[in-house]
């Protein structure tokens, strides 16, 4: 909201209001203490960072082949990361790959965010719903994650999009309890019956009162599930059902080294690295953003 | 109180009981009584204290009058207009004549909300103001109930509890409102506190002509806030009569032994302490007869079969209890 507002009511009070502090601030912060998350945080950024300027980091074209320079070893002259048995550029390729990890995580965990929070908020406000949607979500969960992820892609087809698709819909449960938990703590406060009393309209209650009050713990959630989005979409492509060739993706990059482990190990080590840093990294910033986010420390600092 | 006005709530034989589900097919297997025939006029301008000890059903009554609950029996008239069965679309416009202030004033306020936003829904839900007339109409408010205009950009968890029990009261008044229900407004504050806070509540009654439902165990503050004095009991209405005139002649045995356990300021004042024995029966399954005869020290065997009638004993003094003649 806008305080020029107040002082256009002409209240010369309003004018002593003081400078607001978001909470948001204190959050980050808190999160600014924790070490571990502080690396996860740069990690991130390096990823974020070489998926927007992948054209300008990139040395070589990461699709060109150039058999004449086929694996090339790391450190070789100027292949810094050496070339896969095509001769293509490793350190291109991750550059590309980042950018690839990084749109599929994020649309993923969007969507399963969109669907997950919809149904959660839906079974945790309303009672008559809650019974069906939760035995739903049970039906989701009944599945092994990737299980369920390749038969979405079978009936979809192969491909990055599918990918991102198919690891959404099993995002979709988790979050749906998650969100439905802590809707069932937070209806029944007092400011929720202060709201019903004067009242305000379920939507309102439900999208002003309710979901803000479940913020943390769906923040917590999105940044975990970026690494678990990141994997599986890692972990499909390298059973060739995301990524196709030649496109970079690290988990097909994986997939395509294998047969070089002997000759060329940096082919899998590297692309295995990057994903493990990746993962790493959203998994400590979930951590530290579950305790920054903690509301038992809100009062003392 | 003249008896011939229109109240301005009437309850008449109002009932509030939850079901209680068990078995694997959730089949409702029992009924917790929470409120029982409940029935009471209150009149425009007057404080109804409604007294009695936890589990009691009074603040079951105030959110059933609310329609935050919905009645299970009886009825509900504002203003001679029934309103406990209204649907919720036409409650809508009874929800700006009566308003609450809660018990628990960390919990009654969104921590994620400024509290000037949070003063502002009031409108938003039921004017067209503007923005800028909003803001100015909660300034106002905020005035009002002793905070200070620069209080609007805060959170709750920047104010002390007195401070938000203001803020839950500015809120309660944001739409005059005639009837505003305090369910334990003050019981989470300090003695001061308390003070300040029922001073404030006073003022704003002056001002606004408000009619009180004071919802509290404490026996010391409702004999000075209210006029007129409601016990309950297990869901039962015991007895009602005018402050003054229950504190000073208490008829209904549990009335007395809830005033003689009420702390009194003089050291070594000689005071009859009436112990009740055992615990609350248990609402789900209420003794026959007089919901109290189990732990009444008058009770007889008449009390164990009947349940008492609802009797004038003295003008405006209403008890339920057999051994009052």
């Amino acid at each position: 909201m806008e305080t020029g507002a107040a002082v256009n009511t002409g209240h010369a009070a309003a004018g002593l209001r003081r400078k607001k502090e978001k909470m948001y601030i204190t959050t980050i912060k808190r999160l600014l203490k924790n070490k571990l998350a502080v690396v996860g945080l740069v990690i991130i950024a390096i990823q974020v960072l070489m998926a927007i300027f992948a054209p300008w980091l990139a040395t070589h074209d990461p699709i060109k082949q150039n058999l004449s320079a086929a694996e090339l070893p790391v450190f070789s002259d100027g292949h810094w990361l050496g070339t896969d048995n095509y001769g293509r550029d490793i350190w291109s390729r991750i550059v590309y790959g980042a950018r690839i990890s990084l749109v599929v995580g994020i649309v993923s965990v969007s969507l399963g965010l969109i669907g997950g929070v919809v149904l959660g908020l839906l079974a945790g406000y309303y009672r008559k719903l809650d019974g069906l949607i939760m035995r739903i979500v049970d039906l989701l969960f009944a599945f092994p994650g990737i299980l369920l992820a390749m038969l979405i892609i079978a009936i979809l087809g192969t491909g990055l999009i599918n990918v991102a698709i198919a690891i959404s819909i099993w995002s979709i449960p988790t979050c749906a309890r998650i969100v439905r938990g802590s809707v069932l703590s937070v209806k029944n406060r007092e400011y929720i019956l202060a709201m019903k009393a004067l009242g305000a309209s379920n939507a309102r209650i439900i999208i002003k009162h309710i979901l803000p009050n479940c913020l943390a713990p769906i923040i917590v959630f999105a940044t975990m599930r970026m690494a678990t989005a990141i994997l599986s979409a890692a972990s499909l492509s390298y059973l060739g059902l995301g990524a196709q060739p030649p496109t970079p993706e690290w988990g097909a990059m994986i997939a395509a080294g294998q047969a070089f482990m002997w000759t060329s190990p940096h082919m899998t080590v590297v692309p295995g690295i990057a994903i493990m840093l990746v993962v790493f990294a959203f998994n400590v910033v979930g951590d530290g953003l579950r305790d920054a986010l903690d509301p038992n420390m809100d009062i003392n600092q | 109180m003249s008896q011939s006005k229109q109240p301005l709530l009437k309850l008449e034989n109002v009932k509030k009981y939850y079901p209680i589900r068990g078995g694997v097919l959730r089949r409702i297997q029992g009924y917790v009584k929470a409120v029982e025939n409940v029935s009471l006029d209150v009149f425009a301008g007057e404080s109804i204290g409604i007294v009695g000890e936890s589990g009691c059903g009074k603040s079951t009554l105030g959110r059933t009058i609310l329609g935050l609950e919905e009645a299970t029996g009886g009825a509900i008239f504002f203003r001679g207009e029934e309103i406990s069965r209204l649907p919720e679309r036409q409650r809508k416009k009874w929800k700006k004549e009566m308003q609450m202030v809660f018990q628990d004033p960390y919990a009654s306020l969104n921590p994620r909300q400024r509290i000037g936003h949070a003063l502002e829904e009031a409108f938003i839900i039921h004017t067209n103001m503007t923005k800028a007339e909003r803001e100015e109409r909660v300034l106002h408010l905020l005035q009002e109930v002793g905070l200070r205009p620069e209080h609007y950009d805060r959170y709750p968890h920047e104010f002390s509890g007195g401070q938000r029990q203001r803020i839950g009261i500015a809120r309660a008044i944001a739409l005059n409102p005639s009837l505003v229900i305090c369910d334990e407004a003050v019981s989470a504050l300090d003695v001061s506190v308390q003070a300040q806070i029922i001073k404030l509540l006073k003022d704003i009654q002056e001002k606004h002509e408000l009619t009180y439902l004071f919802i509290s165990h404490d026996l010391g503050v409702v004999r000075h806030f209210c006029n007129r004095v409601l016990v309950m009991y297990l869901g039962h209405t015991v007895e009602l009569a005018p402050s003054r005139e229950l504190y000073a002649n208490p008829l209904h045995p549990y009335t007395k032994a809830l005033l003689s356990a009420i702390p009194r300021p003089k050291p070594g004042a000689k005071r009859e302490r009436i112990r009740l024995e055992g615990d609350l029966p248990n609402p789900a399954n209420p003794p026959k007869g007089c919901p109290f005869h189990t732990r009444c020290p008058v009770a007889t065997e008449r009390c164990k079969q009947e349940r008492p009638e609802w009797k004038e004993a003295a003008p405006g003094h209403f008890v339920a209890c057999h051994e009052v003649k």
